[in-house]
């Protein structure tokens, strides 16, 4: 198992926090927080080793787009960088929607 | 956009969204969710990424207009598997219900099923769980309906479906299976000819939900449908059984399996015809009778010579020979005393090396069953498990005739013995294994085991266990030394603070007659330590610092409820 730390500037503020995905084959669970630092914080743990400069491409992209102060927690069982980018996007989603979130 | 006939799936949904659909619409309210963290402490230390929720959600809420607790398992994490995070979650959710509808506040308990079994990474404390877990339920079933469902994907396996076999109700789908082994499993410890796994549908005739529903395994079919699913469930509580559960059905169970011929598999169409006929309480034939071997047995197990030194008789079960089973004065009362041996001749060629089968978990549950009956009114005598099991009977016909019921029976006779205030011990003189130990042991207010290289406790063999959590043998016993909970040996299982005591200075392979003596002090012992204590298992908990997660569990999820 790999534990990756990796942080972001930040500027705009959540308001809420936001759950989604499952540890399961090719996909990964997102924990998102609201954060009062100017930064997206994130921790991620992947049980697939060698790919630290992916998910720092795959991430510095996202947040580039994706202005958050944030902290977030990534539990990863294998997902490709297309489901990573998709379920970050779902849990923005979720943290400014007032929506009940629907999961899958 | 919504089409009439359109059905909303709830197969496809995550745990968490299918206890939301479930519930009344609005009144979800999950118990330790996700940004509590409490996930597994044993898994990252094996190189495997936790989950949050450590893939079971708990969720209050109300069932047409009836608070309810909704425990639902996440099938995409480590396939289901029960954990000490999980299961203490399953088992605390339950032990909270009983709490409130034993004080006059009715809850409605609902249990979704997705899960493979014991969780093999963290091994015995998923053990423990489901022993707590299937406690926790016997006691529950007197005040409330315990539903169960079955919506499928994984279905439900291993020690789980024992834990299947006790609830009031099972509501399946066709897509939905139920078995103690899975068919992959048989295969490989039984071979192809048992069992090919990769037949699907001879899988689903015997195991899938329309053919459990068939032969009263499971109570309802349903659609994979959240509204029709919903009604079924209403159905339940709007209409209680009189109906006993299942699992107590003693002699029911002992007609089909004395009506069917072992020298041939079944088919499960032959199957319904019978279960039909003994539903319908029409006679039937019974198949074929017990034949004493004729240069008796071959083996003569550490079993049953431990049951000779204590008991000192050997008496069989009249239908069942792979069961001893007998009554002993003992200083301060009575002692019933039941072990379970090989039988060379036995009628299912796959329990002959003295696992527990389908004869012997209903025989075990016949022999505690009438102890409970005789003293009902009376001083209630101790009943002594001794435990040399290795392993539940793996084959075709024993997922046929549900083996994990079978199973049941024998945790369902132990509990009620236990929670009735009879003192329940178990004794270790070899292996207790997986299900085995589950059906023959696991349930007692003490276990004592003795102190021998060869005394094991575990879930699976290693050779197994690594090839099913993908490791090699050495991975697997570096793990061991991390999580002791994965570890075969008598003094790891003990740091996880089931065993009452460890008995050394004995031959556990030849007991003497100072052996035997010593041995049976120990479990006068045990037997006036519960008569000063309770008739539940939480005394497992706090005996050693090893279940710190499960108390923690259960101290949250009580705050919350």
């Amino acid at each position: 198992m790999n534990t990756i730390h990796l942080e972001f500037p930040a500027t705009r503020r959540l308001t809420k926090r936001a759950h989604v995905g499952v540890v399961g084959s090719g996909d990964l669970e997102i924990l998102l927080e609201p954060s009062e630092e100017p930064f997206a914080k994130l921790t991620v743990r992947t049980g697939t080793t060698g790919f630290d400069q992916t998910w720092q491409n795959v991430l510095e992209r996202f947040f580039e787009e994706n202005d958050v102060a944030a902290n977030i927690k990534i539990n990863d069982f294998g997902a490709t960088p297309g489901v990573v980018k998709l379920r970050l996007a779902q849990a923005l989603e979720v943290s400014q929607n007032d929506v009940e979130q629907l999961e899958n | 956009m919504t089409l009439n006939n359109l059905k909303t799936s709830l197969v496809e949904l995550d745990a968490r969204s299918r206890a939301k659909a479930l519930l009344d619409e609005g009144t979800f309210r999950e118990l330790l969710g996700p940004f509590e963290q409490l996930e597994s402490p044993h898994l990252e230390a094996q190189g495997i990424v936790p989950q949050s929720d450590d893939g079971v959600i708990v969720a209050r809420g109300y069932i047409k207009g009836e608070p309810a607790v909704i425990i639902s398992i996440e099938g995409d994490f480590q396939g289901g598997g029960i954990g000490e995070v999980s299961g203490a979650k399953i088992a605390g959710a339950l032990e909270l219900a009983l709490r409130d509808n034993k004080n006059g506040i009715p809850v409605r308990p609902i249990f979704i099923f997705d899960t493979g079994g014991v969780r093999l990474q963290e091994a015995n404390y998923g053990l423990l769980s489901i022993a707590e877990i299937g406690s926790a339920i016997i006691e529950l079933r007197n005040y409330t309906p315990v539903v169960g469902l079955i919506p499928g994907k994984i279905g439900s396996f291993g020690g789980m479906s024992i834990t299947a076999g006790l609830f009031s109700k099972l509501i399946m789908t066709r897509e939905a299976r139920l078995a103690l082994n899975g068919p992959e499993v048989i295969e490989q410890e039984a071979g192809l000819e048992e069992f090919d796994s990769h037949n699907r549908q001879k899988v689903w005739q015997t195991i899938g939900g329309e053919q459990r529903v068939a032969t009263g395994l499971a109570d309802m079919l349903v659609e994979d449908d959240i509204p029709s699913m919903k009604e079924a469930i209403y159905d339940v509580f709007d209409k209680p059984a009189s109906e006993k559960p299942r699992s107590t059905h003693v002699a029911r169970y002992q007609t089909l399996l004395r009506a069917t011929n072992p020298s041939y598999k079944m088919h499960p169409i032959e199957m319904r015809n019978l279960w039909k006929q003994i539903a319908e309480g029409k006679p039937v034939q019974q198949a074929s009778t017990f034949h004493e071997p004729e240069n008796g047995d071959s083996t003569y197990s550490r079993g049953h010579r431990w049951f000779e030194a204590l008991a000192g008789t050997t008496s069989k079960h009249p239908d069942v020979q792979s069961i001893l089973c007998a009554d002993k004065e003992i200083a301060g009362g009575r002692a019933r005393f039941i072990a379970v041996i090989p039988n060379p001749n036995g009628r299912f060629p796959r329990a002959r090396n003295g696992e527990v089968g389908l004869e012997e978990g209903w025989a075990i549950a016949q022999c505690v069953r009438e102890a409970v009956g005789e003293d009902r009114h009376g001083e209630k005598r101790a009943i002594v498990a001794i435990v040399d099991v290795p392993s539940q009977a793996y084959g075709f016909r024993e997922e046929l005739l549900g083996i994990h019921l079978s199973c049941a029976a024998a945790v369902d006779a132990y509990a009620t013995a236990r929670q009735a205030g009879h003192p329940v011990i178990s004794l270790i003189v070899g292996k207790a294994i997986s299900g085995a130990f589950l059906a023959h042991g696991m349930q007692a207010n003490r276990i004592l085991a003795l102190n021998d290289e060869t005394v094991n406790v575990h879930v699976m063999s290693k050779q197994s266990a690594a090839r099913i959590t993908r490791r090699s043998i050495e991975e697997l016993e570096k793990a061991t030394k991390k999580v002791p909970a994965m570890a075969y040996d008598i003094h790891s299982f003990a740091t996880l603070g089931a065993l009452f005591g460890i008995i050394a200075g004995v031959d556990a392979n030849a007991p003497s007659k100072e052996d035997s003596y010593n041995v049976m002090e120990r479990i006068h012992e045990a037997i006036r330590d519960v008569k000063s204590g309770s008739t539940g298992l939480e005394y497992r908990l706090t005996r050693t610092d090893g279940r710190q997660a499960s108390i923690l569990v259960r101290k949250r999820l009580e705050e919350q409820w």
